[in-house]
Parts: structure tokens; sequence; C-alpha cells
């Protein structure tokens, strides 16, 4: 059985942020919902790496052993979805997530969240497939068409990779070992460079 | 007499910070554990995820990014709550609170103090007056007081169920209801408990002003507790509100307080910056209301089947003395010397006509 | 990275009906934007009527039965490229019923492999539109108003006109774009000869003019060597003054590449630690404007340690000596004062590029735009040539440019200085373009102003022959006085076609000029700042301009290589394709039959594929002439059969052609040439994409050989340099019989950039040569300013020690039609007041002036606040948390208030800001003066507001990389 992930290859990401926009694209989520996000550590200091951020699919979800409701289901492929006709808009997952993935519209009344909205590994939701129903609450799915999800097919360094976890240990692995051949290759030197100075 | 009630008033504040002193102490030292606890587990949790770095590239990318620093902190372009913070560090303690420690001990705590109750009322039934009631009432609470205490009742029980629901219904409604059919009661529950939460504001603040006199701790209060209310040791004397009851109001008020400002925050989610100060909210909220509503269920049980004529404080707003010399001795012995108040009540107890007519001494009778 | 198909519900593949040209179905969506969403809407309830659940009711649990096809009608999948960058990103469009639904990766694109950035995947939005300028409106008394097309033009060309017959026709400045299609460009150009002046150019003028001219006069081609595909044949890599993780970034895609398969270094040189920088092997700060030190610092150690490669040098190079004693001045310890880099690290950069051979050199606007940009340009160039990097694969100068089709707009001349093809301006260049568009030569002559404005060996020259005003000085073409200004009479109109005026310095000065002009037109989808920045009551016109995926032609990415765009989606609202638009107004200005002679125009909108095949007939200097559209068609509908770092197709119905026919494509379309993947590589026949370095600057300089030593491209039956090639070198040679008899006549007194039968290239070819001659590099541009490249100390410089030593140039009186400052500028002292030296760049979020990815909101989101970033450093020292807001003062006293973004990225004392932000200025919001529903999402103060003056000595490129600055709490 697949076990549909994410990766991104923090010597690679360059925070371009096109998986953002390609998630909007795709998804078309509403301006302050982000389904993905990415985050730089260590900005302008050696070390600074970016990394891309949304729903990792867990396989032991936090979401899911919170919510209240178990709006959270996992597919065969091992993606986490859920059912927003469920969703009580409670947060906690937002609480419970490691990832910062739940997101909620901030345009529901009284400062109160709306249902909760996250990455959906572009495989839709519990509506019929396909259906405008899918597409309004959840999204693109892509899945179902045999694609992956759009953030990692239009990455521009091909940082961020999505597919069965097999074969992305894979393109991991070669990626180590083409890196490990060089001793001074990766890395900034910062101390020549000076600018830990 | 000035002198006097200067003195009084500064042995009060000393009993006052006395009480919140050990009620923080009750509060807090329960939470050490889960602390150390959560603390082992992170801890246990990243070695786990080093051993099994080899299968899954993801994994492995976390464990780099918390190789490397420890900051999870970063920038990003994305704006939102939290939206530079790489790994929630929090989340997994939360989760771990709410999975394995709230849901479960609060069932046990809840359902075995709801079992010890059943059982001792098994065992040893309803404590009735001794002599039967006298027929001489006293008055002992007024219509203000029976208003708040009532309006606090039932917004607290209209929360607790809400809450509970949210907290239990996934094991116990689900099954029943069906996801989706528990949806719209959880939904339904969400809001309500919401809409209302604010209410119970009003409640506490209304609680704390109208019987804080008489809720003062005093020495022999420890006597009290010492005899465990009676329960071993013979019978302990008491004012007008013995130590339990006396602890029980200092619950609602700390607890209370605890649930309205950790509520408040939960509703207004959306002006609190940081997710991590939700869920600590959080964690206070469940904690408090489970150890209020435990501790309710004793109250309850005392105020109706527990103790003969103790409900008619509530009701009616007076006692029998019967009951009032066998539970407040001291108290009785006051309300005796100050018999016109004691006529008062017999008067509207016997023509039932004057509604809210119990006198508090030294007040007029009628409002 | 396909996975099984896991549901059988799939959106079948468009099958070609072809909705999109159907008008009768096209009603509801074509014409008018359109969401997914929308879309998804409408056609569910043609579909069955069912209604939408909306989401108000809390946990509704009732699942619609909806139809499993979202919408109806056929997906018809198109081909495009993305309109932002010069990387030429490969897009497919998915589009139902004529409105634009998906967009996918285009996997099997060489140039991407589906890759895409921010702005690359986000152009759908382009289908939405909602913050587009959506009809022509002019401004009355301070109010928009709408207007018809043909109002709009008639009013326009009635000023027009009445301007020309009062001043000049140089008192209209037409303001081309890099954002036209190579079609476009070509006509705006065209246009701008049929007007009759030669105040035409665009924003390369701001982005790689210095670069154009630099490298042009030093091998040849003023163009990107390699390309992208290419670095991956580096093995090692040196960036200069450019961030391409954010200006470029799938090109980081190519980088990685080498970097990780070829171990390849990487060395960034650049004033801020960038997002690129952080992946470097290497990362050297350098003080900003000091590039020609850095790199003779570095070649200083080469020289000294006997590096170089002395056969290319002897072989292909002249002039290396002069170099050599420039270097020589430039021990390590100088290069530490004037750079600020220690000697160790110059030293490991330059021993590893010594020692990772080839190496590509990469450098962007950080190099360029300087008062001494050509002399940066042409150290880079003289650095590669040293190390003998050039003309082999995985070397090269790959000069990444700038906006989608700036390289196109370039090489087809909308230009002040050049008629397309960089043929110049001179009697042969309008000859031969006279006869291109079939024109007589005089009557184009008599469209011009019939005065003179300079003279030449004491005679007058025709203004036909005079370069115009360059659009970064067009302000001065308005506002100095005109006794001063080297023609008729001031710029009094202005055409933005395609321009964003934030993107140039001197912000205030602006608003002045476009005050006192008498019109004011914008031909662009948006309204852009020029509709907002002035207080202008009337006299403003606004005219909707398509953007590129609602209409279809080539554009040439920065590699050179050109590809055809098709036709996503109608134009929306009342929207007009620039060449339509250009058409009309030709038509009122009386040009159009001149404009469109060869061309046929259907409905007012000439034929692209004409317009194509016309540029093919001439532009025979830089090999546009093989490219034809449906070359160019076929290779987009087979891009998949390219190779991904060859670029060569293998197989497949382009067989053994370069993807996009990198230019040179030499000869006509029927010669079949591959393109020209690597400029100068000899290792390949010129017949398969090889070449030797142009031989443009004569055969011979004071007693030394121009022409290369024994060097030729394979296969050339000349073992030896030779000159350019004209009738009188075939005849020489014995060649001149191999043309045909119709060649002969053509080619007779012509030579291979006039032979319009394209027969001396193809015989040149033939014989293995180069059509444009075998010659060296020159080191020394003896026709510049600063035939060595010097160093230079910035206008405005907080290098008060260095000013003596390396002084700026001194004023210049009439410098392309204008007066010039440099010393006079340089000669105060403005570091006290002004103590941060103040740069700007590029965010990834936003493309140019930002008004078309501000007004999208999946991009402009990500982008809210425009900043400065400060070291914390200054930022402590100005009592400035991040965060905050701050006034940034620039050298001449504009000023812009801006967020404070405290960071390590920029060096203490230097401050950067992003140049994308426009509709704010000096702290003012303008939104209420943009028409209604037309202003982008984001506003922002615009950086170059506070940039000051400086412009390049040969280009007159701006300064906008290193000016001085102020910042103080807001």
């Amino acid at each position: 059985m697949a076990r549909m992930k994410f990766y991104c290859d923090a010597e690679r990401c360059i925070e371009c942020n096109g998986c953002v926009t390609a998630c909007k694209n795709e998804n078309e989520v509403p301006w302050g919902v982000n389904r993905r996000r990415v985050v730089t550590i260590k900005d302008g200091e050696p070390g600074e790496r970016s990394l891309s951020v949304a729903c990792m699919h867990c396989s032991d979800a936090p979401c899911a052993a919170v919510c209240p409701v178990d709006c959270f289901y996992t597919t065969d492929d091992g993606i986490v979805l859920h059912d927003k006709d469920i969703c009580i808009g409670c947060g906690y997952c937002f609480y419970a997530c490691p990832f910062g993935a739940p997101q909620f519209p901030s345009d529901a009344a009284f400062a109160s969240r709306g249902k909760m909205d996250k990455c959906t590994f572009c495989a839709g939701g519990p509506e019929v497939t396909h259906s405008s129903e899918e597409f309004t609450k959840y999204g693109s799915n892509r899945v179902a068409e045999g694609k992956l999800p759009l953030c990692a097919e239009m990455c521009s360094t091909k940082a961020l990779l999505a597919g069965d976890a097999d074969v992305l240990s894979d393109i991991y692995r070669k990626r180590m070992v083409n890196r490990g051949a060089s001793v001074m290759n990766w890395g900034v030197q910062f101390k020549k460079a000076g600018i830990d100075g | 007499m000035a002198a006097e009630n200067r003195h009084n008033s500064g042995r009060v504040r000393k009993i006052v910070l006395f009480c919140v002193f050990s009620l923080l102490v009750v509060v807090t030292v329960p939470l050490i554990p889960y602390a150390i606890d959560a603390y082992a587990v992170a801890g246990k949790q990243a070695s786990v995820e080093k051993v099994a770095a080899l299968e899954n590239p993801a994994i492995n990318l976390w464990n780099d990014v918390r190789q490397r620093n420890e900051r999870t902190q970063g920038l990003t372009q994305v704006q939102g709550v939290d939206s530079g913070v790489l790994i929630n560090k929090a989340g997994e303690d939360w989760r771990r609170f709410r999975v394995e420690q709230l849901v479960p001990y609060g069932a046990w705590f809840m359902g075995g103090i709801l079992g010890a109750i059943v059982l001792y009322y098994l065992l040893k039934g309803t404590q009735m007056m001794p002599g039967g009631p006298t027929g001489v009432r006293i008055p002992r609470t007024t219509l203000n007081q029976r208003t708040a205490h009532w309006f606090t009742a039932g917004v607290f029980w209209l929360l607790a169920v809400t809450g509970l629901i949210l907290l239990y219904g996934r094991f116990v409604l689900i099954p029943i209801l069906g996801s989706e059919g528990f949806a719209v009661t959880a939904s339904a529950c969400k809001e309500m408990h919401n809409l209302f939460g604010p209410l119970f504001i009003l409640a506490v603040v209304a609680m704390f002003v109208l019987f804080i006199k008489g809720n003062m701790y005093n020495l022999g209060d420890l006597k009290w507790f010492a005899k465990g209310g009676g329960m071993f040791g013979g019978h302990v004397s008491a004012g007008r509100f013995n130590a339990g009851e006396k602890t029980w109001f200092w619950l609602v008020i700390m607890f209370g307080s605890a649930l309205c400002v950790s509520g408040l925050l939960l509703v207004l989610a959306a002006l609190v910056p940081g997710r991590e100060v939700l869920s600590l909210a959080h964690m206070f909220h469940g904690i408090s209301a489970v150890l209020l509503i435990a501790v309710s269920f004793g109250h309850i049980y005392l105020g109706t089947v527990g103790v003969e004529g103790t409900l008619d404080s509530m009701t009616t707003g007076s006692v029998d003395a019967a009951w009032a010399k066998a539970h407040h001795d001291q108290w009785y012995a006051e309300m005796m010397n100050d018999s016109a108040a004691v006529e008062a009540a017999d008067q509207e107890q016997g023509s039932g006509l004057v509604e809210g007519g119990v006198a508090k001494p030294g007040q007029a009778p009628g409002v | 990275m396909k996975l099984i198909k896991k549901s059988d519900q799939v959106i079948a593949p468009g099958t070609e009906n072809s909705m999109l040209q159907d008008n009768t179905t096209l009603d509801a969506s074509a014409g008018s934007s359109m969401t997914r969403r929308e879309f998804l809407h409408n056609s569910s309830l043609v579909a069955g009527g069912a209604a939408l659940t909306t989401m108000f009711s809390p946990s509704m649990m009732k699942k619609a039965n909806a139809t499993a096809a979202s919408g109806s009608g056929a997906v018809k999948e198109i081909k495009t490229v993305c309109t932002h960058c010069s990387v030429g990103c490969g897009i497919i469009a998915e589009v139902q019923n004529g409105v634009w639904t998906g967009q996918e990766p285009a996997f099997d694109n060489p140039f991407n492999l589906g890759a895409h950035c921010a702005k690359g995947a986000s152009v759908r939005e382009h289908g939405h539109g909602e913050r587009r300028l959506k009809y022509p409106m002019k401004l009355v008394d301070g109010k928009w108003k709408k207007l018809s097309w043909d109002q709009a033009i008639n009013e326009v060309g009635d000023k027009l006109l009445e301007i020309r017959e009062q001043s000049s026709p140089d008192s209209v400045y037409l303001l081309g774009s890099a954002k036209h299609s190579n079609e476009q460009a070509y006509l705006f150009r065209k246009f701008a000869a049929m007007w009759g002046t030669n105040n035409v150019d665009h924003q390369a003028r701001i982005c790689h003019s210095t670069t154009v001219a630099g490298v042009a006069n030093t091998w040849g081609y003023g163009a990107m060597t390699n390309s992208l595909n290419d670095i991956h044949n580096s093995k090692a890599i040196m960036l200069v003054g450019g961030n391409p993780a954010e200006a470029h970034p799938v090109s980081l895609l190519h980088i990685f590449k080498a970097k990780e398969e070829n171990n390849a270094p990487l060395i960034v040189i650049d004033p801020r630690f960038t997002r690129t920088a952080t992946h470097a092997s290497q990362f050297v700060r350098i003080r900003p404007g000091t590039d020609v030190p850095i790199v003779w610092g570095m070649l200083h150690h080469i020289f000294k340690n006997g590096w170089e490669d002395k056969e290319f040098i002897r072989q292909r190079v002249y002039g290396m000596d002069e170099i050599k004693k420039e270097v020589a001045k430039w021990n390590p310890e100088e290069v530490e004062r004037v750079t600020g880099v220690p000697e160790k690290e110059v030293y490991a950069a330059a021993k590893t590029m010594a020692e990772h051979r080839p190496g590509t050199f990469i450098w962007c606007m950080g190099g360029t735009q300087h008062t001494i940009g050509n002399n940066n340009t042409r150290a880079y160039c003289v650095f590669q040539l040293a190390l003998g990097n050039m003309g082999v694969a995985g070397g090269g100068t790959n000069i990444f440019r700038g906006h989608d089709n700036v390289q196109g707009a370039t090489d087809l001349g909308v230009l002040a200085n050049t008629l397309p093809g960089y043929y110049g301006l001179s009697d042969g260049a309008w000859k031969h373009w006279a006869g291109v568009w079939d024109l007589d030569v005089e009557w184009v002559k008599s469209r011009f102003d019939p005065g003179s404005y300079e003279q030449s060996k004491d005679k007058d020259v025709p203004v036909m022959n005079t370069k115009g005003i360059p659009v970064s000085r067009w302000i001065d073409g308005v506002l100095e006085d005109k006794a001063n200004i080297a023609q008729k009479d001031n710029v009094r109109a202005m055409i933005f076609w395609g321009h964003s005026p934030n993107s140039q310095t001197r912000g205030l000065e602006m608003k002045k000029a476009m005050e006192k002009l008498d019109m004011l037109v914008v031909v662009d989808p948006y309204p852009t700042v020029s509709a907002v920045m002035h207080d202008r009551k009337d006299g403003v016109y606004l005219l909707p301009a398509s953007t590129q995926f609602e209409t279809y032609g080539s554009a040439t990415a920065t590699n050179r290589s050109l590809q055809w765009r098709d036709q996503v989606i109608e134009p929306l609202f009342e929207s007009l394709p620039d060449h339509t638009i250009m058409y009309k107004l030709a038509k009122k200005l009386g040009i159009a039959d001149q404009l469109t002679r060869h061309i046929e125009v259907k409905n007012d909108e000439p034929v692209v594929e004409d317009i194509t095949r016309e540029f093919n007939r001439g532009m025979w200097t830089i090999g546009y002439t093989g490219q034809s559209p449906e070359r160019m068609k076929l290779q987009q509908q087979n891009w998949g059969t390219f190779d991904f770092t060859t670029l060569k197709a293998e197989g497949g119905p382009c067989d053994g052609e370069y993807y996009g026919m990198p230019w040179p494509c030499w000869g006509n379309p029927e010669m079949n040439h591959p393109g020209t993947p690597n400029l100068y590589d000899t290792s390949k026949n010129v017949a398969d994409g090889g070449l030797t370095f142009r031989a443009r600057f004569g055969v011979e300089r004071n007693g030394v050989n121009l022409l290369a030593e024994n060097s030729y491209s394979r296969g050339s039956e000349i073992k030896d340099g030779y000159p350019e090639f004209s009738d009188k070198v075939l005849k020489k040679l014995g060649w001149w019989d191999d043309l045909t008899a119709e060649e002969k006549q053509a080619a007779e007194g012509k030579n291979w950039k006039t032979d319009l039968s394209g027969g001396i290239q193809r015989v040149a070819i033939k014989h293995g040569c180069a059509p444009f001659g075998n010659a060296k590099a020159r080191a020394v541009v003896w026709t510049f300013p600063d035939p060595v490249p010097i160093h230079r100390e910035p206008l405005y410089t907080s290098r008060r020690d260095l000013v003596e030593k390396y002084p700026t140039y001194e004023d210049r009186k009439s410098f392309w039609r204008l007066p010039t400052r440099y010393g006079s500028i340089q000669a105060r002292d403005y570091s006290g007041d002004y103590p941060i030296i103040l740069t700007s760049g590029r965010l990834v979020e936003y493309e140019g002036g930002g008004d078309e990815s501000r007004s999208n909101p999946w991009l402009a989101e990500l982008q809210q606040h425009m900043f400065v970033e400060m070291n914390p450093r200054d930022a402590n020292n100005t009592g400035v948390k991040d965060g905050q807001d701050v006034w940034v003062e620039g050298a001449e006293g504009a000023r812009v208030k801006v967020k404070a973004l405290v960071t390590r990225r920029v060096a203490p004392g230097v401050a950067f800001m992003p140049f994308h932000f426009g509709g704010h200025l000096e702290g003012k919001d303008l939104r209420h003066k943009y028409p209604e529903g037309a202003d982008p999402y984001v506003l922002g103060e615009a950086a170059n507001t506070a940039m000051s003056y400086g412009y390049d000595s040969v280009t007159q490129m701006q300064e906008s990389k290193c000016s001085l600055c102020r910042i103080t709490k807001a």
C-alpha cells in the first residue's frame, strides 16, 4: 500500500514560495488561509535554511487524536483528510499539530473560527470525486486523476517532493550520495566569508 | 467596635491570602507530574524518530531541523497565527495531556467520585435530622443569594454538559448518533458553550459577592477538617458555613475564575496571539472543569439526598432549627439569639404569602 | 512522479473542439473574468440545476447529488510561456469553455521541467484579472471617465498630431516594453520609425543595457552566451550581483544540478547575503559598487600564479596585456581597502575558479546598474577570457536577463540607439530596414524632424541618425531647459506602453515631469503607478492592453531561445492586444499602410505570423531569420523531445534542432539551421551551432592583428581568423559561384547583414565559416570612455577617502541629447548627512514595478508591506525595532515611509529596499486615485522615489544599486 508523504529538501529550498501560490492556484484557497507556507530559519545568518511546510499527513496524526468530533480520516494512500461537514471549528487540531497545518478562515462572525481547512495532498475530500462540492469545500482532487499535489509538482528546484514514501527515500538517498562526494561543496564558508565576524 | 472590626478585617485578609495560596498549590501540584511526563516523552519521541530516520526522509528532515539548531521560530511570508514557527513543540504535550490524561483521568476522577458517593449513599443512606424537623424555621439565604445560586447552577450545568459532550461525545455519542449526527450535537454544544460561557463570569462574580460573608476560614475549620467533616471523630461544630462548604465556595470561586479566564481566551481565540497560550488555557479549562464537576457531585449529594433538610436553604431560603442545630450549631446559637429573624421566617413559612421575605439579621423583611 | 490512476473519474484531456473560437457558446464566459469557483458553480447549475450547498449552516451533513464531472465542456490544454521572468518556463493551461480553469506543470519543457516560482505558479490568476484596467479611461477634472476605444484613439491621436505640428515628432516619447511579444516589440519599433522619432526605448535600458553594450563590444553579441541548461556542464559557478533565488528561481534548478552532480562550487559575490548566497559554497560580501576591484583582485591572483589560459588568450583575445597592467595595481591590500574583502577570500575564490574549469560566470543587475556598469560587465568578460572559459559548454557568461521578453525586445530594437537587430541608426541601417519594409527610405526620413541636433565632422547629422533620449532620462527630456536639450523641443507627451515608472529612479522629479507633460498615455493591462503618482487633473489616458495570455506570438528567453506562446483565453473585459492598439493608433496617425504593408490585418489586428515573417526577413545580424512561426510552433508542440542538458532534440520532428533555435539561427528558415546553443563554441560546426568570436572591430589595430590566430570553428575551411563576409570576400575566396543566380543578384554589393536572400550566410556556413568572421575578443574597448575597465567611486559614495584616487567622470554637456552630471555631484560630500549605503533589488513574489503581481491576490498576500532591510547595528543606532515604520531619506532629499526589516542579510552601513512597490508617495497612500476596482491589492512606497541621480557612461543605465540614505524612526 502506498504511503503518501511530502519531503522538503532544505539544501534546495530557496523560499521562492512557488508551492504556496501553486496551492492557492490549484485549490483557490481564499486570502488569509494558507495551506502551505515556507519558513526560513536563521534568516541572514550562517546556516540559513528554508523549508516548505504543510500538513505532513502523519501516520498517527495528532489532529485526529484530539478532534472532539472525529472528523479526520486516513485514505488508503495514507493521506489524512477531514470532513468539513463534521468539523465544528474548535481549533484543537491547530493546538496539537506539530506543523501548524490547520487553518481557519478568519471571516467567521464574532472572531470565532470557521471550519478548519488544511492541505489535502490535492486529494479532495469526502464529497463525490470531482464534484463542485468537493472543489468548493476541499479544493482539487489531483490524486484521483493520477497526479500529485501541485505544490510539489511545481517546486522550482524540486526541493519539495511528494509521493510514495519509499520513492522519496530513494530520491533523497541519491541526492545524499551526490552531495557526500564533495567535502567543500556544502555549506557556506562563513568563517572565510567574514559574515559571522 | 471599630477597632475590633479593623482587627477582624486584618485577619480576614490574612485568611484570604492563605486560602488563595493553598488553592494555588492545590491547583498546580497535580500538574507537576504532567510537566515531568511531557518533558520525558518529548525526549523519548526524538530518539525514536532518530532511529526511524533511515526509512522516511520526511522524518529525517525535521530531525535535521532539530539537530541543526534549537530554534524553530523563523520568518515566513505567510501571515497567520504562529506561521513563523516551524515546529510547534507544545503541540505534542498538549495532545498527550488531552488524549492520555484529561480524557481518561477526568473520566476516572469524575466517575470515581460519583461512584464513591453512590456507594456512600447506599451504605449510609440519607442523614436525617436528629429528632426530626422541629417546624421552627431559621432564615438561611436571601432571595439574591438563591437566585445567584440557581443561576450559577444552571449555567454551570449547561456548560458542564455541553463541555462534557465535547470531551467525551466522541467515545460515547458517536457510536449512538453516528459521526454526522454527533456533528450537529457537537456543533450546537460548541455554540452554546461559547455563547453562554460569558454568563458564567457573571455567576462567579455574583457568587463571590453574595456568599463571601461567612465563608472565611477560621481556626475551628481545622478541627472540622481533622474530623473529616464529622464522618469520623464525632460531631464537629460549625458556624453559618462549615469548612466543607467554605472549601466548596472557594473552589467555585478559584476554579470558576480559572474557567472564566481560560474560557474567555478560548472564545476570543482570534485575538489571542499564539497557540501556546490557547493550549495552556485549554489545559487549565479542562482541569478546572473536571475538578469542579466532580466536586459538584458531592455538593449536590449533600444538598439533596445526602442530608435531610439541606435543600430547603436554597428553595425556601430557611432551614429547620433541628437541621441548623445539627450541622451549624454555632450559627444556630447566633440565630436563636436573633429571634426576630426566626419569627419572620416562621411567619413566612406559615403564610407562604410573603415571597422572598426572608430577613437577614438587621435587615427589614420584604423587598 | 505519476501515481497509478486511482479513480476512473478522470476528466478526459481535451478533444480538440475549439470552444475558444466558437463565439456562440462563449457569451457567459469569454471576454469576462471568472474564477474557477464561479465557473464550477455556473457549470453545475447548467449541468444539473443542482444548487450548490453552501456552507452557511453549521455541520450540514447533506451530501449533494452533484454531477461527477465538474463543469461541462472538454478540457483543452494550451501551451504557453510564463510572462514574468526571462527563464521562459513552459506552462500548460487547461481551458474549459473559454475559461482558464487549471494550470498543469509542463514536466517536459526543457527549461523548467514543470517547475515554477511563486509568480509562475500563479499565472492562472491572469484569467481572473479582477484588478485589471477594464475599459479605456481618461482623467477629467481629477475623475476617471470611461471612454470608447474609438474616442480614446481619436483624442490621443489628435493630441499627438498637434504636438507633432507644434514641436516635432521627437516631443512624443514612445516607451515600449519587455512584456511585449517579439512581434509586438518589432511592430512598436517600426511604429516609432513610421512616426519619425528615435525617442523610443524600453526597460532593457535600466536592466542590462550596460551588459549588452559591454559584452557586445567585447566579443560581438550582447547576450547570455550559454544557457541555463548548459550550467549543468559547469564545474564551478561564479555569481556576481545577482539573486536568482528570487529573481530567476527556476534557474536554481539548473545551478543545483551542477552543484550536486558535478560538485561544482558556487561562489556568490554580493553586498547582500541573499537567498542565493545561503546555498553558496563561498559567499564574498563586497561593498556595493566595487565589482571591478573584486574581479581585478581575483585576476591579480590568477595572473600572479599563472593560472590564466595562455593559449586561449594568444589565439582569441586582444588587449590582455593592458588588462594585466591595470590588474597589477589591484594588490590584495588595495582590494581589501576598496571592497572590504580580505585577501584569503579573494584568493580562495580565484583558486576555486582556476581549478574548476570550465566555470560559468553569472551576473545580473547588481553589476549592471551603476555609473560604471559597462566597466563592470567588461571586467566580468575579461575574467572569463583570462580563464579560457568562453566558447565552451559549462563556461560562458550567463547573464540572466530580467523580464520574460527583455531579450527579444532588445534584439528587436525597442531602443533609442538602434533599429531592430542592432543595426544601429546609420544610413545603411535605415536603408536595410526600409528595404525590408518595402518603403522608400526618403519617405521614412521625411517623417523625422527635418532639422539636426548634433554635428559629426562638422556636418549636420540628420535626426533619424541621432540617438534618442533613453528611458532612464525621459524626465530630463521633459524638465530640462529647452536650450540644453539636443532636440527641437522638450518631450511633451509620454506613451507608457507597458512600463512601470516606479522602476526608475528620482521619483519626485518624475512626478514633476508627469505634471508638466501635455499628455500622458498608459497602455497597459493595469493602470500602473503612472495613473496615480502625479497630481494631474486631466490629460491622462489609460488604455487597457491584453496580457500575453490573451494573444499569441513568440518570446525570447534569457538564453536567446525563441518560444511560441499560444493564446489561452480571449482578451478580458474591453482590453485589446498591444499590436491591435498599435494598428488602431497608426490608422489614426495615417501610417497604418506603411506599418503593415506586408502584414495582413484582420479586424484591426495585424496577423502575428506575418509580423514574425517580416522580421525574419531583416534580422540577419543576430540570426533571427531562421525562426519561422512554423518552426517555432512545431518545437512548442514537441518541446518534450529536447534534451534537458544539451537542449538538442533527439528524434521527433525537430531532430537535431536546439530548443527555441537560440539565435543566431542563421539563414532563412529553409536552411534549417538548428540555432546556436552556446555562443563562440569552436568545437562545433557553424552549421551545427558552432561559432567564433565576431569580427566586429576591424582586422587590425595599432599593428596588432584583431583576427583569431590558429583558432577556428570545427569544419572551417579557413584555418585561421577571417573578417566578416561580404560579396567581395566571397569573390576573393572564390566561393561566389556557390550562390544561386537569384542569390547573386540579391547579394551584389551587400554583406552578411544586409543580403536579404541569405545567400552570403548560407555559403559562408557551407564552408564551415561564421558569417560574421572569426576574430579575437577584445579585452580593451577603445571606443569607450574607459577602454580598460577601471574602478570609479559612485556619485554618492560614503568612501570619500577613495574619491581622489577613483574619481567619477566629468560632467557631459550633451550625452544622448541631454546634459549629464557626474563629477559635479561627486564633488559634494553627502556621507555626513546620509551615512548609509542604499541598494535595491527584487523579491520573488513580484516582478518589475509590480503592478501586475501586486494585483494578483495569491502573490500579494505574501508581500503586504514595503520594507527596508537594516542590519541590527544600524537598527539599534537608529533606535528602530523590527516591523516599525521608518523614513528612508535618499541623498537628494526624497523620503519614503517603510517598515524596518532588521536582518543580517545586509552588512552594517548598508540598507536594501525592494523596488516592486508603488502607490504610496512620501507617506501618502494614493489608493483613492486609482480607477475604481483597478487598484492593486498591495500598495507601498516605491524604493526608487528615494534613489538618486547617476547614469552609466555609455548607455545611460540608471544607478540604482548604490546610493546614500539616512534612516530615521517614523
